[in-house]
C-alpha cells in the first residue's frame, strides 16, 4: 500500500475544508450587491455549475490514474504547450493562495488584531502553511478530518440567528432579473472554489472511481448547502437596506448576539474561521508546491515549500487598501472561473478527441 | 540456571559482542593445544587477565582427597552467593569424588554443572554470576549459576498508584518482572526475546509480545532498532528510549513507561510490544498512541459510565492545562470585549493595580509552581509537605496581598497545575506542562489568533507523528469511529470486540462473549 494515499472519505473532507474558506464571511454581501435578495438563486446555479466541473475533473483524472494535473497537461497537449499550461496553472493556484492570504489579513486586521502589523498576520499564516505542506496528503487529510467538527460550531453559532428572522425579506423571488442573477453566480463560483484542488489530490486517492466522484461531488454539494444556509440566514436576518452597507454580514450578525458567558460571539466565530481559511490556504499551497516541483523537476515538493510561502506572503502584503483587494478579487474570480470551472471540461474534451489516456499504457 | 534455557539468540549476541577479543583468545588456546601441556594455572591466569586483577575476582584452589588432582573455582565475589557454592559445588564434590571424575559427577545429576569447551565464554559467564570450575583436564571447564539474591520485595509503584486492582509492581530483576507478566498471561504464545545492549554494560532487555496478536512488522521494527544500537553503555531505560524513538525532537513521549505488570499485560493483549529491563523496574510499551497515555488501570475497575466520565475529564484537562493560561492572557490583553459585562468589573478591579503585563504575571506564577514541584519531588515526604505549605499557601497568599499577582491569575494557575497532573502518565504530564509556555507566548503576541495557530500546529504535529510506524493520534487521525470506545470513553467490556485498528494486530477480533447468559433466560 502506498503510504501517501488517502481514502475517498478523506478526499471528501479535503474538498469540504478547502472549499469553505474566506468566502463564508463576504459571500452574502457580494451576492447581494448584484442580485439583491435573489442571491441565493445565483448560489444554487453556481452549485450546479461546479457539479459539472467536478464531473469533468473526475473524468479527466480517471483517464490518468495517479497523475496530477501537472503531469496530465503535457500528456494531452504535447510537451511544450503542456509546460506553458503548467506555468499558467501554478501561477493561477498561487494567485488564489495570495488572494486568500490578503483577504484573511484584511478580515483579521479589521476585526481581531487592529494594531498588529500586516506582515506579521500574513507571515504567521504563510509559514504555518509551509510547515503543513512538508507532509504528505495523507496527514493533511487526517488533519482536515480532525478539524471538520469545528464547522458545526460555526453553523451552531449562526443557527442562533433564527431567534430573530423575517422570512418575508426574501420575497418577491426573482426581483433582480435573470441577467443579474446569472452575473452574480460568477461571484458565487469564486466562493465555492476549492473543488479544483481535486485536480491534484485525486492522484493520491485510492479506491474505486465511483467513490471518488461521490466524494468530490458530495463534498461540493455539502459546501453549497452550507453556504446556502449562511446566505439565506443573513438575508432573512438583515433588512435588505442594511446588507448593502455591511461587507461582512455574518460577523455583524454574530456581533449582535451575546450570551451570559461570552459577550462577543464574532470573535469566537473568527477564531474557528481562521482554521477554515488555513485549511483552504494549505491545500492551495500544496497544489502550488506540486506545480513548482513539476516545473523545476525537484525531487520532492517539500524543498520548495518555504520559498513558495515567502513568495505568496510577500505579494500578499502589497495591497493595503480594501479596494485593491476587491480589484484583485475581481481578476482572480475571472481567471478561476475559466481555469477551475471551465477548462477542466475543455481539457477533458481535448483528451477525448485526441484519445489520450493512461489506462492502455498502465496495463502493459 | 535459567540462563541456559534462554534461546540461542542471546548466545549469538554475546558471541558477536565479544568478536573483537575472540580472535586473540583463540590464538592463545590454539598455541596451548600444540604444546599439549598447559597447566591449570595457565588457564586460570588467562581467564583472570582481562579482569585487570580486580580484587573481587576470587580463585579458590581445592585439592580433591581422592587423587591429588586440583580443582580451581573462579567467581566474582560480589555477585555470587557463597552458600550456593557450598551447597552446589563443594559439598557434592567432597561427598562423591572418590575416584569419580567431573564428567561422571555431572551425569549422576548431583551437580548442576554445564560443560564448556569454548574458553571465550568464561568471561561473560563470570560476569553473569556464574562460578567456573576448572579441572586438570584443561580442554574444558564447568560452570554453575550462583547468583546472589538481592531482590527487593514486590511493592506497589509509588508513582502509579491506583484505587482498585492489583498492587504489585516491577522490581529491578528481569526474571521476576517477566514472571509477573507470565502470571497474568498464561498463554504459550507469549514470546520473550532477550537482547544484550551496551558493549561494556551488557544490559539485558527482554522484548515481550504475544505471538499471534502483535503485528510482526512492528515487532521487526522494534527488534531492528534495538539490534542497531552500538553503544558503550545503556544505563537506564531512558537511554534506550532515546535510542529507538521516532522523533527525538517532539515534546510528546513516544512510548508508555510503566511499572505496573497489569498495564503491560493488558497492552500486550491489545497487540503491543513491551520492553522489560534488567536492573530497572520500568517497562516500556510500544507502539502507542496519544490516548494510551490517558488510560488508567482504574478505568477498567470502575463502572463503565464512571470510567468514561473520568476519561473525558482527563482529555478535557489536556486542553485546560495547555490552553487556559493562554486564553486568559489573550482575553485580558487583547479581547476583553469577550468578557460579559457582569464579569468585566470583577476582572478589572482585580487587574487594575498589577504593575506588569499578564504574560509576565502568568510566567512568574507558572515558574513558581514548577519550582515548588521540582523542590518537593526529591525531598522526604515530611519535608515535602512543608514545602507544599510554604510554596502553595504562603507564596500564593503573600503574592496576592503584596499586589504582585492578581487573584484571578492565582486561580488560573492553580487550575492549570491541577489539570496538568490529572494525566495518569508522568511523561505526558511533563509534555503538557512544557507546552503551555509557547502557548502563553503565542497568546501574548497574537491573542486568539496566536492560540488558534498554536493549536493547529500542535494538532498537526500529532497527526504526522508515528511511533514505530503506527499513527500516534489514532483513532482520531486517522479517524476510526469503532476505536473511540476505548480511547475517548471507556465502553463496557462486552462491547469491546475488536482490537485497535492502528496496531493492525494479526488477530483483530476479540472474543468477548461475556454476557451469553442473558440470552438463555
Amino acid at each position: 500500500m502506498n503510504s501517501h494515499n488517502i481514502t475517498h472519505r478523506q478526499l471528501f473532507f479535503l474538498i469540504v475544508q478547502t472549499q469553505i474558506g474566506v468566502g463564508v464571511l463576504s459571500l452574502p454581501y457580494s451576492l447581494f450587491s448584484k442580485a439583491k435578495v435573489d442571491g441565493w438563486i445565483s448560489l444554487i446555479l453556481a452549485g450546479i455549475l461546479i457539479q459539472f466541473s467536478c464531473l469533468a475533473i473526475w473524468k479527466l483524472c480517471a483517464r490518468f490514474p495517479q497523475k496530477t494535473i501537472f503531469e496530465i497537461l503535457p500528456k494531452i497537449m504535447g510537451k511544450n504547450l503542456g509546460m506553458v499550461f503548467n506555468i499558467i496553472y501554478t501561477l493561477h493556484f498561487a494567485a488564489i493562495s495570495i488572494l486568500l492570504l490578503a483577504m484573511y489579513n484584511n478580515i483579521v486586521g479589521k476585526w481581531i488584531l487592529f494594531e498588529t502589523p500586516h506582515w506579521v498576520i500574513i507571515f504567521i499564516m504563510a509559514f504555518s502553511g509551509s510547515y503543513f505542506i512538508t507532509s504528505t496528503p495523507r496527514e493533511l487529510a487526517r488533519f482536515y478530518t480532525l478539524v471538520t467538527p469545528l464547522l458545526l460550531v460555526l453553523l451552531g453559532l449562526i443557527l442562533y440567528a433564527y431567534t430573530d428572522v423575517h422570512f418575508l425579506y426574501l420575497l418577491p423571488v426573482g426581483q433582480a432579473g435573470l441577467s443579474n442573477i446569472l452575473k452574480s453566480s460568477s461571484d458565487a463560483v469564486v466562493a465555492l472554489l476549492g473543488f479544483d484542488v481535486a485536480l491534484v489530490f485525486l492522484a493520491y486517492t485510492s479506491g474505486s472511481a465511483n467513490k471518488m466522484l461521490k466524494a468530490i461531488s458530495f463534498g461540493s454539494l455539502c459546501v453549497t448547502l452550507v453556504y446556502l444556509f449562511i446566505v439565506v440566514t443573513t438575508f432573512i436576518y438583515f433588512n435588505p437596506l442594511e446588507i448593502i452597507i455591511i461587507p461582512e454580514p455574518v460577523l455583524y450578525m454574530l456581533k449582535a448576539f451575546s450570551f451570559s458567558i461570552i459577550e462577543r460571539t464574532d470573535l469566537i466565530f473568527l477564531s474557528v474561521w481562521i482554521i477554515s481559511v488555513a485549511t483552504s490556504f494549505i491545500s492551495y499551497l500544496f497544489v502550488v508546491a506540486k506545480g513548482v516541483q513539476t516545473l523545476f523537476k525537484l525531487q520532492n515538493h517539500q524543498s520548495a515549500a518555504p520559498f513558495i510561502a515567502l513568495f505568496c506572503g510577500l505579494i500578499a502584503i502589497i495591497p493595503n487598501e480594501k479596494l485593491e483587494i476587491a480589484a484583485w478579487n475581481k481578476y482572480v474570480s475571472l481567471t478561476s472561473l475559466f481555469f477551475s470551472g471551465i477548462s477542466p471540461i475543455l481539457f477533458l474534451l481535448i483528451a477525448v478527441i485526441r484519445k489520450k489516456n493512461e489506462k492502455g499504457t498502465a496495463s502493459s | 540456571m535459567t540462563f541456559f534455557k534462554k534461546p540461542k539468540k542471546l548466545k549469538q549476541i554475546i558471541a558477536s559482542v565479544q568478536k573483537e577479543d575472540k580472535t586473540e583468545t583463540y590464538n592463545e588456546v590454539g598455541e596451548s593445544q600444540i604444546e599439549q601441556k598447559q597447566t591449570i594455572e595457565d588457564i586460570v591466569a588467562q581467564i583472570k587477565e582481562p579482569f585487570a586483577s580486580t580484587e573481587d575476582l576470587i580463585t579458590q584452589w581445592i585439592e580433591l582427597p581422592s587423587d591429588d588432582s586440583r580443582v580451581a573455582l573462579l567467581y566474582i565475589e560480589s555477585i555470587i552467593d557463597r552458600k550456593l557454592i557450598q551447597d552446589q559445588i563443594l559439598n557434592p564434590l567432597f561427598e562423591l569424588s572418590n575416584e569419580i571424575g567431573m564428567d561422571s559427577l555431572r551425569k549422576m545429576g548431583k551437580l548442576d554443572l554445564t560443560k564448556h569447551t569454548d574458553m571465550t565464554m568464561a568471561q561473560s559467564l563470570l560476569l553473569q554470576s556464574h562460578t567456573l570450575v576448572f579441572t586438570e583436564d584443561t580442554a574444558c571447564f564447568y560452570s554453575v549459576s550462583t547468583p546472589v539474591d538481592t531482590k527487593r520485595d514486590i511493592t506497589e509503584p509509588d508513582n502509579e498508584t491506583i484505587l482498585r486492582g492489583a498492587h504489585d509492581g516491577f522490581i529491578e530483576n528481569l526474571s521476576i518482572n517477566l514472571a509477573l507478566i507470565r502470571k497474568r498471561l498464561k498463554t504459550p504464545k507469549l514470546k520473550v526475546k532477550y537482547y544484550r545492549v551496551g558493549k561494556e554494560t551488557h544490559t539485558t532487555i527482554a522484548v515481550v509480545y504475544v505471538d499471534n496478536i502483535a503485528n510482526p512488522d512492528y515487532v521487526n521494527e522494534v527488534e531492528n532498532r534495538i539490534k542497531s544500537i552500538e553503544a558503550d553503555g545503556i544505563y537506564a531505560p531512558g537511554n534506550l528510549e532515546e535510542s529507538i524513538e521516532d522523533r527525538p525532537f517532539s515534546f510528546f513521549p513516544q512510548m508508555v513507561s510503566t511499572e505496573r505488570p497489569d498495564r503491560v499485560a493488558a497492552n500486550l493483549m491489545e497487540g503491543r510490544i513491551a520492553l522489560v529491563y534488567d536492573t530497572s523496574p520500568t517497562a516500556h510499551i510500544m507502539p502507542v498512541n496519544f490516548f494510551t497515555f490517558y488510560q488508567s488501570v482504574d478505568d477498567y475497575n470502575n463502572r463503565w459510565i464512571i470510567g468514561s466520565f473520568f476519561r473525558l475529564i482527563r482529555l478535557f484537562s489536556f486542553f485546560i492545562a495547555i490552553g487556559l493560561p493562554a486564553v486568559y492572557i489573550a482575553t485580558v490583553s487583547f479581547h476583553f470585549e469577550v468578557i460579559p459585562f457582569g464579569l468585566i468589573l470583577l476582572i478589572k478591579s482585580s487587574l487594575e493595580d498589577i504593575p506588569y503585563p499578564p504574560l509576565f504575571e502568568a510566567m512568574l506564577m507558572e515558574l513558581t509552581i514548577e519550582l515548588i514541584r521540582e523542590a518537593s519531588i526529591r525531598l522526604p515526604t515530611r519535608i515535602g509537605s512543608t514545602i507544599a505549605i510554604v510554596g502553595g499557601l504562603v507564596i500564593g497568599d503573600a503574592v496576592v496581598k503584596a499586589g504582585l499577582v492578581s487573584n484571578l491569575m492565582i486561580i488560573i494557575v492553580a487550575v492549570t497545575a491541577i489539570a496538568a497532573y490529572i494525566v495518569p502518565s508522568n511523561e505526558m504530564s511533563a509534555a503538557v506542562r512544557i507546552l503551555r509556555f509557547p502557548f502563553m507566548i503565542a497568546a501574548a503576541t497574537m491573542g486568539f489568533v496566536g492560540i488558534v495557530f498554536g493549536f493547529m500546529i500542535l494538532l498537526f504535529h500529532l497527526c504526522r507523528l508515528y511511533t514505530f510506524g503506527a499513527p500516534y493520534f489514532a483513532p482520531i487521525a486517522p479517524l476510526s469511529l469503532k476505536d473511540l470506545k476505548d480511547s475517548i470513553i471507556r465502553a463496557p467490556f462486552w462491547v469491546m470486540n475488536r482490537r485497535p485498528q492502528d496496531l493492525d494486530a494479526q488477530k483483530r477480533s476479540l472474543d468477548n462473549q461475556v454476557r451469553k447468559w442473558e440470552k438463555k433466560s
